[in-house]
């Protein structure tokens, strides 16, 4: 039997085959782990839909298939030559399955909007055509475009290796998969459709401070590290509220804003492959130890690669936190279709004015990127100068955490 | 031995393009072909036909053209003439194929082939038998005239198109099974030169698939001219009398008989895979026996590759060219693959069909938001003025943005202006486009400008519907 990429979940059309857990001539069990895709969001392991024998493997490591797409012949015993040995292999240019040209005249190729020239310089590059937006009118592919969408393919083959007289390599060529290449496609796309502005602002979180070390005693008896992230997830419930085009995403296609009423707040989190976002659901409607503890769960979650797609699904907005690192701030880059993102610091002992005083206190800086299309600067100001107010207050901050 | 880099099997429109392409990439190529170079289409098919309806067509028009003006007494067809001269066209072209394989140095064997392996194939020669080794195979064997069972050819009476178009005269009674492209050929044509037609389909219309609003006019003229079309009819069985046939037909309105001195048979066509030993060098076909490959012309046995016919429906020969180019470009390591929008078809019956793209009926069916238009032939100031007001052209495009999805045509020269409008699918262009391109006045391709001005909105020589 074929076996065809599954339906990896709601708007995923397509995953990156990071590494096959079988191979050919292999025996499998019916729901035993055969692949590991990457999709745009998570990794996913996809189980053996039969018991059998893995006949042919359709699609390499590193290759990007499309769901339906047939990745995998399974000898099942079911009879008759398995339909995937019609997949010649393809010297240059990827190869139809032959029973599906045989039935579908109108290939998908030709049902792109292109001259024959550019099609045929779209094979030529090894582009695949399908794949490439078209710049022209009604979405026509343009040989400008086929050329920019195969650049970065040249430039992985150019790549001359330099080496020293001794045979010692100057470079190291590692190449963009995985999490490094959805990142990679994710922050360009981000920057690229979206008009990013950064504003900084500087709060006195002294009596945060405070008030953590206040609870971190009853956080303890619940089995939860309280960190000061729960505290500004807390804070940033009001302040969203109050000014609900911060938690809203566009939608280009229809012409609208999307204002959402539901508060899911998606934390960026290091890992060892790269920046992952887990998402905090529902945050207004649960206390900060609930929310710290399963911010701990996540973040364990995310370390270990074990994340679901509902883990990583949904976020209306996205925090930032690389204040245990250090820097004084940053300009962190919308988490797409989400139109703005927080960026938080280093907690620090600063000099400052306090009651006409100069006083040693603990301040933090926040940066918020904002999509100027959904909102101007004055109204991001004024929604970080609002979840200041939240956070330096710790009166009204308690009245929200718990 | 013969040894090969690519072996073709069989020299038809298909097969020896493949083998001039693949000799010009620098392949060594042989060319098998078990009759002559040009196969079906060049011998017995496109070519031959066309050079009786061009007789037919003038025999017709000196009658006609009493009415223009002209008078001719005395008009008769000599079909040993006639016969003479379709043979030097054939010959001529036969004779530029086997130049143009040798001028590229390819191969080329006459006989037939057997595959013994992937890699050898046996052929018997004349001179005996020949043995080819090869890298690459191209299955480029086409497909044969298939029969009725109690229809059988015997090559007197109950005839196939070979037979067809070597008669010495026209038949008086002409019966013809199967109303598609063929058989209409044949029934415009000898109705021409003197034939009573009768045409007989199983199917609810004239050359099934096509728009109906084409074939209307198509037959429309047939039986303006005094043919009988029996459709949702078949044959129950013919007797032979002496040189004479009855033919038994079914028809929706009951039995009827037709005598016939001719019966000609033109109910379809099935691959041609003999001696290739498909099965057992594992090639699949689908279940009508039609080779199976991708767009690269690749079958599922790596090595081995198919063209044309052979590979099933449109059987077309300008389909089979092309399909040559890219499986010697494949073979040669180049990036070909058939990836074309459309393949335009041509009917030379009368008035003639083309068409390129979707109908209406596909356009709809494909889930496209149709926007149609038609422009009739006989507001065209050419078509007047040749004397062939019939038929129009027909324009499917989708209404957001008038990208061109079909043209129909049926008419004058319909054969001749189908280019334009697979070129204008084929790039993408809309029906503003063709609107606004000029095309010289008084010429037939007007009409697709004409019809397309339509669909873009702004009609010029006819009303705003």
């Amino acid at each position: 039997m074929d076996f065809k990429l599954p339906d990896l979940g709601e708007g995923i059309t397509e995953g990156e085959v990071l590494k096959w857990l079988v191979k050919e001539g292999d025996q499998i069990k019916e729901d035993q782990p055969i692949v590991e895709v990457m999709t745009d969001k998570v990794n996913v392991q996809v189980p053996s839909p039969r018991s059998g024998k893995v006949s042919r493997i359709l699609v390499k490591e590193g290759d990007v298939a499309k769901v339906g797409q047939t990745i995998l012949v399974i000898d099942d015993g079911s009879g008759g030559a398995p339909l995937a040995t019609l997949v010649a292999p393809p010297e240059k240019a990827p190869a139809k399955g032959a029973a599906e040209v045989q039935q579908a005249p109108q290939s998908s190729v030709s049902s792109v909007l292109a001259t024959p020239a550019t099609r045929k310089l779209a094979r030529e590059l090894g582009v695949d055509i399908t794949k490439v937006h078209g710049s022209g009118p009604q979405g026509r592919v343009t040989d400008d475009d086929i050329k920019s969408a195969s650049r970065p393919a040249l430039k992985a083959v150019a790549i001359q290796e330099p080496r020293l007289a001794g045979g010692v390599q100057k470079e190291e060529v590692v190449p963009l998969r995985g999490l490094r290449r959805t990142i990679s496609d994710r922050m360009v796309k981000s920057l690229r459709t979206t008009a990013q502005v950064t504003h900084v602002d500087e709060a006195d979180v002294t009596e945060l401070v405070l008030l953590r070390e206040a609870l971190k005693g009853s956080a303890e008896k619940r089995g939860v590290r309280l960190t000061y992230l729960p505290f500004i997830i807390k804070a940033l419930v009001p302040a969203l509220k109050e000014f609900p085009y911060v938690n809203s995403s566009l939608d280009e296609q229809a012409g609208n804003i999307v204002l959402k009423k539901y508060y899911n707040i998606g934390v960026a989190t290091d890992t060892e492959q790269g920046l992952v976002v887990p998402v905090v659901k529902d945050v207004d409607r649960k206390d900060i130890f609930e929310l710290a503890g399963e911010i701990t769960k996540l973040s364990e979650k995310a370390r270990t690669g074990q994340l679901s797609l509902d883990d990583v699904r949904g976020a209306t907005f996205t925090i930032t936190n690389v204040g245990a690192i250090g820097g004084l701030f940053a300009t962190p880059i919308i988490n797409l279709p989400e139109v703005a993102i927080l960026g938080l610091h280093k907690i620090a002992k600063r000099p400052v004015i306090h009651d006409g005083k100069i006083e040693v206190r603990d301040t933090t800086f926040l940066s918020l990127s904002f999509d100027h299309r959904v909102m101007d600067g004055a109204y991001a100001a004024r929604f970080t100068s609002r979840l200041i107010e939240t956070i330096q207050d710790t009166k009204k901050l308690l009245a929200e955490v718990l | 031995m013969l040894e090969a880099d690519v072996a073709i099997i069989g020299g038809g429109p298909g097969g020896y393009v493949c083998g001039i392409r693949s000799a010009q990439l620098g392949l060594r190529t042989v060319v098998i072909e078990a009759d002559k170079l040009g196969g079906e289409c060049l011998n017995y098919g496109c070519i031959p036909s066309k050079s009786l309806i061009t007789v037919s067509k003038l025999v017709d028009k000196v009658k006609e053209a009493e009415s223009f003006g002209l008078k001719a007494t005395g008009v008769s067809v000599d079909f040993v003439q006639l016969q003479k001269w379709k043979s030097e066209i054939v010959s001529k072209l036969v004779g530029g194929v086997e130049g143009l394989l040798r001028g590229y140095h390819a191969t080329v064997v006459f006989g037939m082939a057997t595959v013994v392996s992937k890699d050898r194939l046996e052929v018997a020669t004349s001179q005996g038998k020949e043995e080819i080794s090869f890298k690459k195979l191209v299955i480029a064997t086409g497909t044969r005239t298939s029969a009725l069972p109690g229809l059988e050819f015997d090559g007197d009476l109950v005839i196939s198109s070979k037979e067809g178009l070597e008669l010495m005269g026209a038949p008086n009674q002409l019966v013809i099974v199967g109303g598609g492209a063929i058989g209409l050929e044949f029934a415009s044509m000898f109705q021409k030169l003197g034939s009573r037609v009768s045409i007989i389909e199983i199917m609810d219309q004239l050359l099934p698939g096509t728009d109906p609003e084409i074939v209307r006019v198509v037959q429309r003229k047939l039986e303006a001219r005094g043919a009988k079309v029996h459709l949702k009819s078949k044959v129950i069985h013919i007797v032979k009398k002496g040189s004479e046939a009855e033919v038994e037909v079914e028809t929706p309105g009951g039995r009827a008989t037709i005598t016939a001195d001719k019966v000609l048979v033109s109910v379809g066509r099935k691959p041609r895979t003999e001696n290739l030993n498909l099965a057992a060098l594992g090639v699949r076909t689908d279940p009508r026996g039609y080779v199976i490959t991708n767009e690269r012309m690749e079958t599922n046995v790596p090595g081995i590759f198919a063209i044309g016919d052979v590979r099933g429906p449109p059987l077309l020969a300008h389909k089979a060219s092309k399909e040559g180019i890219v499986a010697a470009e494949c073979i040669a390591g180049l990036p070909s693959a058939a990836d074309w929008k459309v393949v335009p078809d041509a009917v030379f019956c009368d008035p003639e069909v083309a068409s390129a793209g979707l109908s209406e009926a596909k356009a709809i069916e494909g889930g496209y938001k149709v926007k149609r238009s038609r422009f009739q032939f006989a507001a065209l100031g050419r078509a007047l003025s040749a004397g062939e007001p019939e038929g129009f052209v027909k324009v499917v495009a989708n209404e957001d943005g008038g990208l061109v999805l079909g043209v129909q045509i049926v008419g004058p020269e319909a054969s001749n202006l189908i280019s334009e409008v697979a070129l204008a699918i084929e790039m993408g262009a809309t029906v503003e486009d063709i609107a606004m391109t000029i095309h010289p006045h008084p010429t037939l391709p007007e009409a697709i400008m004409e019809a397309s001005e339509s669909a873009a909105g702004h009609p010029v020589h006819q009303l705003r519907t």
